[in-house]
C-alpha cells in the first residue's frame, strides 16, 4: 500500500494521518465600505489516525463543510485561511494543502486524498461518459495501459457491486444510488489514504443510504483507509464512525468514541442532541432546544452556546472555554462540566 | 357534516410518458384507500421511499393533482366536483399544505409577513373587532414566535426552523381542519426538528387539526404518528396503529425499511453496527 514512498516522503506510521491545529477560516468581504468578517471555522484543533473512521457533526452553518473545504485546499476568496494548520502525514509541512504548491496538490489529490462530494448529483460531469470520468481522475495517477486500467476499474466496480455497463453510461441515466456509488468509486479507486466525505448519503433514500454506508466502511477497511466523514445525521455516525466531533459555530464543543458520545455526552448541546432524538419503541416526549444558531458574523462573546445553554453561568458570557481532556479521550468545551477550566 | 374527514376510497394515479411507440405507464398510486374520522383528530404517517407514490397520493389530497380512478371525498364533498372558484376557495381554507423545503417554499425577494397577511385576506372574513395584525400575530404565537420576530424580515434572516414554523404558521391563519405535510422536518436541523415535531402534536391535540405526516422517517413516525400507512411502488403494503406496526412490521418491505432506519441506539449496541454489516446480523430487534 506504500508503493509511492519512492515518491520522494516517507510517511511515518505513527503520526496521525490528518491533525489540524487551531484551524481557523473565516469569509472575509469588504464591500461598499462594508467590512464582514464570518468566522466559519474559528480554532479548531483534531487529529484523524491510520485506519479509523471519525465523524463531525453539527448543524447547517455550524461550519463542517468549510472545514472540510479548508483541508481538502479548496480555499477561495472569500473564504482566508486566518491562521493554525492543516498537516497530512503524506505531505512535507507545508500547513495545509492551500499553501502547498500547485504540482504537489496535484500529486497528492486522488492517490492520497479524495473528497466524495455532497450531492452525487452535481458532481459527475453531465456530458461526459463516467468511463471519461475515470480516465480524467484515476488514470494519471495509476498509469499502466490502457487495457489495464480498464480491468482494475471493472474490479473495483464489483466491489461497489456496479455493473461494467455503467462505465458507457451519461450520469443521468444511473439513479441516485447508483450515482452515489459511482463516486466513491471514483474515490476509493487509487486507494488513498484518507477520503473526505461530505453528507455522502444526504440525497438518498433509507434503504440505499444503508447499503452506501456499507459500501464505505466496507471499502474502507479493504483499502485500509482513513475516512472523515460529515454529517449531521447522528444515525449514520452511530452506524459508521469510530470517533465523533460535535461541531457548534464554527468551533469542536466535543470529541469522544462515538459509543462514549451516545453513552456519555458532557457538553450541553450534544446531551440535548443525543436526548431528543426520537427512538422506536420509546415513549417518553422529548424537549425541543429553545432559540436558533448564531450568526457567525457576530456570534455572541464567550462560549457560542450560551444563550441557549441550562446550565450558562456569569464566565460562559464573557470567556471561550477550551477543549480539554474530562474523561480519558473525551475532550470537551464546557466551563459547567470542566470546573477545572475556569480561572 | 360527514362522518369522515377524508375518504380516500380506491384511488390510482397513472403517468405515462414516451412518444407513440415507447409509451409507458407509470402506476404512481394503485388502489390506495384510507379514511380520517372528523370526530378524532390524528396525524396519519405515509411511510415510504422515494418512488412510493406518496407525494403524489398527498398532492391528490391537496386537490393539485386529479386520480385516474377512485374517489376522494374531503367532508362529504367530492374533490373532483370542485368547479367554481368559490367551492375551490373554501376546500383551500380547510386543507393546508406545508412543504419540504421552507426555503424554497418562500420567494427570496418577499417579505414573509406579506405571506401571512395576504392569507389573512384571503380566507378570514373581515371582522371589526379583530385587525390583520392582531389574527397574524396570533397565528405566530400558536408556533412560538411573534409578529415582531417576523415582520419586515426576509427569508434568509431566519433559520430554517423558525422559516418552517412561519409555514406552519401561514396554514394555522386559513383555520384549516387538515394540513398535509410533505417531509416537513427532512430539511431542519436536529437540534430544531424536534420542536417542529412536537408543535404537529400541539395542534392535533389543542386545535384538533388532523395531520397527513408524508415522510421516509420512521423515528419522527413512530414518535408523533396514530396510525401509519406504508407505501411501496404505489401500493400500500401495511397499515394499522403506528406503535404495533413499527414495532412488530409483518411485510417484508415494512422489515426492510424497519432494518435500514440508522437508530442511534447502532452506536452502543454493537450487534447493528456497520462493523457485522456483511454478516449475517446476530441479533433481530
Amino acid at each position: 500500500m506504500l508503493a509511492e514512498t519512492t515518491q520522494g516522503y516517507l510517511p511515518d506510521e505513527a503520526l496521525p494521518i490528518l491533525s489540524v491545529h487551531d484551524l481557523q477560516a473565516h469569509f472575509r468581504t469588504d464591500r461598499f465600505g462594508v467590512k464582514r468578517d464570518v468566522k466559519a471555522v474559528d480554532g479548531i484543533s483534531f487529529a484523524v489516525r491510520r485506519g479509523e473512521i471519525y465523524g463531525l457533526a453539527g448543524e447547517s452553518s455550524s461550519g463542517k463543510t468549510t472545514l472540510i473545504k479548508t483541508i481538502a485546499g479548496a480555499v477561495r476568496p472569500p473564504l482566508e485561511v486566518v491562521g493554525g494548520r492543516v498537516d497530512f502525514a503524506f505531505l512535507p509541512s507545508y500547513g495545509g494543502l492551500h499553501r502547498a504548491p500547485a504540482a504537489e496538490v496535484a500529486r497528492i489529490r486522488w492517490r492520497h486524498l479524495s473528497y466524495i462530494m455532497q450531492g452525487s448529483m452535481n458532481v459527475l460531469n453531465p456530458l461526459r461518459r463516467l468511463w471519461a470520468s475515470f480516465v480524467d481522475f484515476a488514470y494519471p495517477h495509476i498509469g499502466g495501459s490502457r487495457k489495464q486500467f480498464e480491468q482494475e476499474v471493472v474490479a473495483h466496480l464489483a466491489r461497489l457491486r456496479l455493473d461494467p455497463s455503467v462505465l458507457a453510461a451519461y450520469p443521468h441515466e444511473l439513479s441516485g444510488g447508483m450515482r452515489q456509488r459511482a463516486t466513491i468509486a471514483l474515490a476509493t479507486i487509487c486507494r488513498p489514504d484518507l477520503i473526505l466525505a461530505d453528507e455522502p448519503t444526504n440525497a438518498l433514500d433509507v434503504v440505499v443510504q444503508k447499503e452506501v454506508l456499507g459500501m464505505i466502511s466496507g471499502i474502507q477497511r479493504e483499502i485500509g483507509s482513513s475516512v472523515l466523514l460529515v454529517t449531521h445525521d447522528l444515525g449514520v455516525h452511530a452506524h459508521v464512525t469510530g470517533r465523533l466531533g460535535i461541531m457548534y459555530a464554527g468551533r469542536l464543543i466535543e470529541e469522544a468514541a462515538t459509543a462514549e458520545i451516545f453513552r456519555n455526552p458532557l457538553h450541553p448541546y450534544t446531551r440535548h442532541l443525543i436526548s431528543s432524538l426520537p427512538r422506536i419503541g420509546d415513549d417518553v416526549p422529548r424537549q425541543g432546544l429553545e432559540g436558533a444558531p448564531p450568526n457567525l458574523a457576530d456570534p455572541p462573546p464567550g462560549c457560542r452556546f450560551h444563550p441557549r445553554c441550562p446550565l450558562a453561568m456569569e464566565i460562559c458570557r464573557c470567556q471561550v472555554p477550551a477543549t480539554l481532556e474530562t474523561a480519558p479521550a473525551h475532550r470537551v468545551a464546557c466551563f459547567a462540566v470542566n470546573r477545572s477550566a475556569q480561572p | 357534516m360527514s362522518e369522515l374527514l377524508l375518504d380516500v376510497s380506491q384511488v390510482s394515479k397513472t403517468f405515462t410518458r414516451g412518444g407513440l411507440l415507447s409509451r409507458q405507464r407509470i402506476v404512481a398510486v394503485d388502489d390506495v384507500s384510507f379514511q380520517l374520522d372528523a370526530r378524532r383528530p390524528e396525524i396519519f404517517a405515509i411511510i415510504g421511499e422515494s418512488g412510493s407514490g406518496k407525494t403524489t397520493l398527498s398532492r391528490m389530497i391537496l386537490n393539485v393533482e386529479t386520480p385516474s380512478s377512485g374517489k376522494l371525498l374531503f367532508d362529504g364533498t367530492d374533490l373532483a366536483a370542485i368547479r367554481t372558484s368559490a367551492s375551490r376557495m373554501s376546500f383551500m381554507q380547510k386543507v393546508q399544505p406545508i412543504f419540504q423545503n421552507p426555503f424554497e417554499s418562500f420567494n427570496p425577494l418577499r417579505r414573509l409577513e406579506r405571506y401571512l397577511f395576504m392569507t389573512q385576506r384571503r380566507f378570514i372574513a373581515a371582522d371589526q373587532r379583530v385587525t390583520p395584525e392582531m389574527a397574524v400575530d396570533a397565528a405566530l404565537h400558536k408556533v412560538g414566535l411573534s409578529l415582531k420576530e417576523v415582520s419586515r424580515r426576509y427569508p434568509h434572516e431566519l433559520s430554517g426552523g423558525q422559516l418552517q414554523r412561519v409555514a406552519i404558521a401561514r396554514a394555522l391563519l386559513a383555520n384549516p381542519k387538515l394540513i398535509v405535510a410533505d417531509e416537513p422536518v427532512s430539511m431542519i436541523d436536529a437540534s430544531l426538528r424536534i420542536s417542529i415535531v412536537n408543535l404537529f402534536k400541539t395542534l392535533r391535540d389543542d386545535l384538533g387539526i388532523s395531520i397527513i405526516y408524508v415522510t421516509h422517517d420512521l423515528a419522527t413516525a413512530y414518535y408523533i404518528s396514530d396510525r401509519i400507512m406504508i407505501m411501496q411502488k404505489g401500493n400500500v403494503v401495511e397499515s394499522g396503529d403506528a406503535r404495533t406496526v413499527l414495532k412488530a412490521p409483518q411485510h417484508p418491505y415494512s422489515r426492510q425499511l424497519r432494518e435500514a432506519a440508522l437508530l442511534p441506539e447502532a452506536a452502543t449496541d454493537l450487534s447493528v453496527s456497520m462493523t457485522h454489516l456483511t454478516s449475517p446480523r446476530a441479533s433481530e430487534r
